[in-house]
């Protein structure tokens, strides 16, 4: 009897924890979101929290992928160049100043797919080549880069298509169409990661390795699997940027790769893998969103504001991550 | 028979055979005379054109002024990009100064401010004739250096000034508008923002609502613009930034915010796109500094020299750093930088110093 009482009881104080772990970020969201509140009536308009929301759109989608990266454990830093690649691609296959295509979704989809090989490249590089996945990626980064260049080529291709020009301009119940998008995806990243092999097993990889290899699973095509689902919406983050500045920009992903792992690391994302989810993404995507536009509404000089923002997600990621720090022991 | 891959060796193999190389190629180096400047036939100049990437259209345009100029003379301009690597830049530099600098002409971005005395001190030792744009230490002068012919840049303060005068004009002298910065701890942003100030004081209709800084990028500019938009509604009049992207991406959060065209935006660089939105009038001014001349006129300043069209010691003091004239460009003359474009008598040897708009102190 006393046995089991105390299982059900241990079992009690690791929910309670778990809860505890995951309240965080969600609290520091609400709390920053009421401290700007309280100070700037303008930061309060509905207005301005549709600013917010929008503006967060291409960072969510961008971190939608890097998250399942993260999951399993590794680290992924081509953004930059994968965005840069996609965002060439698309703005040369629709209706655009430099040459005469007009492919619409079908431009979209290949920039997409583009993203996707970039992804894939990374992944073999890591499985095969046994190259880490920071320097891979960083590799990949850089290759993405030089393709944005190749095509660039000396003259910006502004886009002229409708469709796309429209997503970042048209509303849907007050939203633009980019954040309805986002939403969408981060609806099937978390179904992935929920119902799907590729999502459990991305989460395993990163909690336990070996134990998953050594029960008979064969780990390698996940983790390319896995790059190449993060390429893909990095692609599509490139496609993104490119609706809202009307033009390919080579450095369309630029910032992107850190503001992403920022985004989840405040999110409650664990750089070791094994933790967090798309969802605790997505509450840090908004968070630093907030921080972002809160810094600028409340009026912090812009001298102070790049100092202030790390003191902010230094904080709270340290907040974050002390349950962790009892329950672990350790945190790397 | 197994043979053992020793990552180690090869290594050490190869950057000794590197090392190698580089022994025989710096072997006729340094045994030029920079006193025999002007010894140079034309066919035998070198002329190489360096810049930070070619993924912007100025820095693309002004390798193209490159091309343009070495056109003219019958030679080919050997273009370099370092990608906004200090280090690569150093590396590159070092590298053409190990080869055939006798007739060697370079026109060089050098990346920041600290990145200029090496490249100059190497071309000095080399004998190779070197014009700098943009950075420069203040007490780094060419004066002082007998084949580092001429530093090009632009007065900051005028251009940001000009541009806040084109702003306040074009909102009819009174209103409220907001600032995006650039880089903050660059000499660019900082004298672009206190011409702003120059031009707030002799405007005094015109209030300064916000200012931010979207570090000359056209994204970050859309986020800051859309937040500033937000913030102080229907009160900005127009929108003074620091560079085109980020003009461009205000113009871009102007249609996002359903206020195109309500709003006026002024820029600085002349970036095509923002000549085109000029000449259509979606904005209202830009400056530009005409990167096809400056890829052009660096080598043409140093081919003359190099030929002895020129000689160093006849050259004005005032004409050995120097601010260059720059255009504000607003709807009446749009149509003349559409097209950029070279004018060859520009790199005439008699005209090379005819844009000289003020000695650089």
């Amino acid at each position: 009897m006393t046995v089991t009482s105390g299982v059900a009881a241990s079992r009690r104080i690791f929910r309670r924890g778990a809860a505890f772990r995951d309240a965080g970020p969600p609290v520091a969201l609400v709390v920053l979101f009421l401290i700007f509140a309280a100070l700037s009536p303008q930061f309060r308009s509905i207005e301005n929290v549709q600013n917010i929301v929008d503006a967060a759109a291409v960072l969510a989608v961008v971190t939608c992928g890097i998250t399942f990266v993260l999951m399993m454990g590794s680290i992924d830093l081509s953004a930059a160049g994968v965005m840069g690649a996609s965002a060439l691609t698309v703005s040369l296959l629709v209706a655009n100043n430099r040459n005469d295509n007009d492919f619409g979704l079908a431009g979209i989809a290949v920039a997409v797919v583009l993203g996707c090989a970039f992804g894939c490249l990374s992944g073999l590089a890591l499985v095969l080549l046994k190259v880490p996945s920071f320097m891979a990626t960083l590799g990949v980064s850089a290759i993405g880069l030089g393709v944005a260049t190749l095509m660039f080529a000396g003259v910006q291709p502004n886009i002229t298509d409708a469709m796309l020009k429209s997503w970042a301009i048209e509303r849907f119940l007050g939203l633009s169409y980019l954040t309805w998008i986002a939403a969408a995806c981060i609806l099937v990243g978390w179904l992935i990661q929920r119902y799907t092999r590729l999502g459990r097993y991305a989460f395993a990889i990163g909690g336990a390795e070996e134990v998953l290899t050594l029960s008979g699973v064969k780990v390698k095509p996940y983790k390319v699997a896995v790059f190449a689902l993060a390429g893909a919406f990095y692609g599509l983050g490139g496609v993104m940027v490119t609706s809202q500045l009307g033009a390919g920009l080579v450095q369309a992903g630029n910032g992107y790769d850190f503001s992403a792992i920022t985004a989840a690391v405040v999110g409650g994302t664990l750089l070791t893998g094994g933790r967090g989810g798309i969802l605790h993404s997505a509450v840090g995507v908004v968070l630093v969103m907030v921080l972002t536009n809160g810094l600028v509404q409340v009026g912090v000089s812009p001298y102070w504001q790049g100092g202030v923002e790390g003191l902010i997600v230094v904080a709270a990621v340290a907040a974050a991550v002390i349950p962790q720090r009892r329950r672990n022991q350790v945190v790397k | 028979m197994k043979i053992a891959f020793r990552p180690t060796a090869v290594l050490l193999t190869l950057s000794l055979a590197v090392v190698g190389l580089a022994a025989c190629s710096e072997a006729p180096a340094g045994e030029n005379d920079p006193a025999g400047a002007g010894a140079c036939k034309p066919a035998d100049v070198k002329l190489v054109g360096q810049v930070r990437n070619e993924s912007n259209p100025y820095e693309a345009s002004w390798l193209a002024g490159g091309d343009a100029f070495a056109k003219t003379v019958g030679l080919t301009q050997q273009r370099l990009t370092y990608g906004g690597d200090s280090t690569k830049q150093q590396e590159q530099i070092s590298q053409i100064l190990a080869g055939d600098t006798k007739c060697l002409v370079m026109n060089v971005l050098p990346n920041g401010d600290s990145d200029t005395a090496p490249i100059v001190k190497g071309a000095d030792k080399a004998g190779a004739f070197l014009v700098t744009q943009w950075n420069k230490p203040a007490d780094l002068k060419p004066a002082d250096y007998k084949t580092w012919i001429s530093h090009i840049t632009y007065n900051g303060v005028e251009s940001g000034k000009q541009i806040g005068d084109a702003l306040a004009k074009s909102i009819g002298g009174s209103g409220g508008i907001i600032a995006l910065q650039g880089v903050l701890d660059t000499a660019a942003a900082k004298d672009r923002f206190a011409g702003l100030q120059e031009s707030l004081k002799a405007n005094p209709g015109v209030q300064l609502l916000d200012q931010q800084t979207a570090n000359f990028s056209r994204a970050e500019a859309l986020t800051v613009t859309k937040t500033l938009l937000t913030k102080h509604g229907d009160k900005v009049k127009g929108i003074w930034a620091a560079n085109d992207d980020m003009a461009l991406g205000a113009l871009e959060a102007l249609q996002q915010a359903g206020k195109s065209g309500k709003v006026a935006v002024v820029g600085i660089d002349a970036v095509p796109d923002a000549v085109t939105a000029v000449q259509n009038g979606t904005m209202t001014a830009t400056v530009s500094s005409d990167g096809t001349w400056q890829g052009g006129i660096g080598l043409a300043i140093g081919f003359c020299v190099a030929t002895g069209k020129l000689q160093v010691k006849d050259i004005a003091a005032d004409n050995r750093a120097f601010f260059a004239e720059q255009f504000l460009i607003t709807k009446d003359n749009a149509a003349d930088f559409a097209q950029p474009k070279t004018n060859p008598s520009d790199f005439d040897c008699a005209n090379v110093f005819k844009r000289v708009a003020g000695p650089l102190k």
